[in-house]
């Protein structure tokens, strides 16, 4: 005891070069796994700078320059916070609505050889549609344009969710279902216990998928009637010429998107924190 | 008739028969050790007790009624250490308390389900998962699950198969606990699969061996030692030498004459 007391005090009092090589490689790793990402970033911009200072684009370039850009980008902030709330009206209904109904009936075709016999060959014709082809009739067919925005969303994310998830269904371990079976596990909830759980990970991947393609059929909806919207922002500011703004738009639409990506990403850590 | 009645049960995989024509009765609180050679069948026959499986022919009963599919009153240990790998250790024992008391809270169910888990040693994994703890920990876990169940019929595959032998042996001795721990009435009847000869004998108060292919009962015999058997006496005893050699000839010749035939 007194022995390690000893040992741990001297550790304590050693001189910090002694330690340093033992922290050190650790923290350079860090730094050196942040370099390279910075660096390639940093690489962009200045190419970004150059090309717009120096390209030949005539009185009003196709390429602002950063700072044209970023000062556009602060300007329009509050008009940017406005179209990402309407946006995210469209956006959130959509993409939830399709991951509950994809995720039931992902669940409900996967595991019933039934349903899924009947659903199946519906599903390989539908899926591969492109959504976009839906937009002109969704908005000519529904009540406004929010509804039909969302139904295009819905669509888009509907299909990789369901596919996913019939996967994740027919991708549950024997030994799972047998176990199911012993513990007299049976309909909603075997499905609710095991069937759902088991194929989290597949699901997750599915809303992955969902989540870009909702976000792509969003701005193709908006460039077609919204009032407000960020794609509606960028295809805006393009008809005026205004590209300082259009870009400023472009990455502002960008960093939504990641920002709802990562947001996906944290939930799934978290939920799947069993998965090894 | 009460216990398990097998009678002319035979089993194919297609064109392949795997079981054939095997007949035995197991009375209420017996505990049955099942050898045989790796793929002569007693898994197939494991899960055609648990009516995981149907049968080609012939008949399956516990206590006088058909198995016609997978009932609470027999549970099975397998042995992948199955638990649910998304749920707690708790929470996957509560899971079959659930079921042995469908009309419990959920309050309930977790207190009976630390009770179980503290009978087989896991005081300290209750709030775990799966993934946190040993095999040799996950595998009482399993065991716990299957007693939470309540099931008279016990079948275990190799339960302890992937254990090593400090482990293997405290959960042989936690079984036998508590399966000695009923008395004449509450005692679990059990089939326990196994490919150690000394585990059959030590467990078992009966030994049945399976021949391969097709899978028959090619020996069926008592085990004579009295219980609550000490290791390491009985092993060295020239009785348990004994008997340990005829059975493990009868494995090999089994084994030989397959390999002839193959
Ligand atoms: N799903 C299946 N389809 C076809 N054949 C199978 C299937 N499962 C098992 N078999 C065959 O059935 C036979 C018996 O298998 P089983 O798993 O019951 O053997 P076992 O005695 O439990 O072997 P082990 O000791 O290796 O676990 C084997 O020959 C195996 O190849
Ligand atoms: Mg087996």
């Amino acid at each position: 005891m007194n022995d390690n007391a000893a040992i741990a005090g001297d550790a304590l009092t050693l001189p910090p070069a002694d330690n340093a090589p033992a922290t050190r490689p650790a923290l350079l790793d860090r730094i050196l796994g942040w370099r390279d990402p910075v660096l390639f970033f940093a690489a962009l911009f200045l190419a970004w700078m150059l090309a717009s200072q120096w390209l030949p684009l005539g009185q009003n370039p196709l390429l602002p320059t950063p700072a044209r850009t970023f000062a556009a980008l602060l300007d329009s902030l509050p008009e940017l916070w406005r179209g990402t709330i309407s946006s995210l009206l469209i956006l959130v209904p959509g993409f939830l609505s399709a991951t509950v109904l994809g995720v039931v009936a992902g669940l409900w075709a996967g595991s019933s050889p039934r349903v899924g016999n009947a659903v199946f060959p519906f599903a390989r014709v539908a899926a591969p549609i492109p959504p976009s082809v839906y937009c002109p009739y969704a908005i000519a067919i529904l009540p406004s344009f929010q509804l039909s925005a969302i139904f295009l969303v819905f669509v888009g994310a509907f299909w990789p969710i369901f596919q996913n998830t019939v996967a994740g269904a027919h991708a549950l371990e024997a030994r799972h279902r047998d176990n199911a079976r012993i513990l007299g596990l049976a309909g909603f909830e075997y499905q609710r216990r095991v069937v759902f759980p088991a194929a989290l990970p597949h699901i997750f991947a599915g809303m992955a998928v969902g989540l870009g393609f909702s976000f792509i059929l969003l701005t193709v909806a908006e460039l077609f009637g919204a009032n407000a919207g960020l794609g509606r922002f960028v295809q805006y500011y393009a008809d005026f010429a205004d590209y300082p703004r259009m870009v400023a738009g472009i990455l502002y639409t960008g960093l939504v998107t990641f920002t709802a990506m990562t947001v996906l990403e944290a939930l799934r850590r978290r939920v799947l924190f069993w998965v090894r | 008739m009460s216990g398990l009645i097998l009678d002319d049960v035979g089993f194919a995989y297609g064109d392949n028969a795997i079981l054939e024509r095997i007949a035995l009765s197991v009375p209420p609180g017996q505990f049955v050790s099942l050898l045989g050679a790796s793929g002569s069948g007693k898994s197939t026959l494991l899960r055609l007790i648990a009516g995981l499986q149907s049968p080609r022919r012939g008949r399956l009963a516990w206590n006088g009624a058909q198995i016609a599919g997978p009932g609470i009153e027999r549970g099975v240990v397998f042995q992948d250490y199955a638990l649910f790998p998304w749920l707690s250790m708790v929470d996957n024992i509560a899971l079959a308390v659930g079921k042995a008391k469908p009309h419990s809270g959920k309050h309930e169910r977790r207190e009976e389900a630390q009770d179980y888990l503290r009978k087989v040693g896991l005081e300290a994994a209750i709030g775990k998962y799966p993934f946190e703890v040993s095999g040799g920990m996950q595998q009482r876990g399993a065991i716990a699950r299957a007693l939470a169940l309540g099931s008279p019929l016990l079948l275990m595959d190799e339960p302890f198969g992937a254990l090593d032998p400090v482990n293997r042996a405290r959960l042989q001795d936690l079984l036998l606990e508590i399966w000695e721990d009923g008395d004449g009435k509450t005692r679990k009847t059990i089939v326990f699969v196994t490919h150690d000869v000394d585990e059959a004998l030590y467990l078992g108060d009966r030994v049945v061996i399976l021949g391969s292919a097709p899978g028959r009962i090619i020996a069926d015999s008592d085990v004579p030692f009295a219980r609550h058997r000490e290791r390491r006496s009985l092993f060295c005893s020239a009785a348990f030498q004994h008997k340990r050699e005829a059975i493990a000839e009868t494995l090999a010749a089994d084994m030989l004459e397959h390999l002839a035939t193959a």
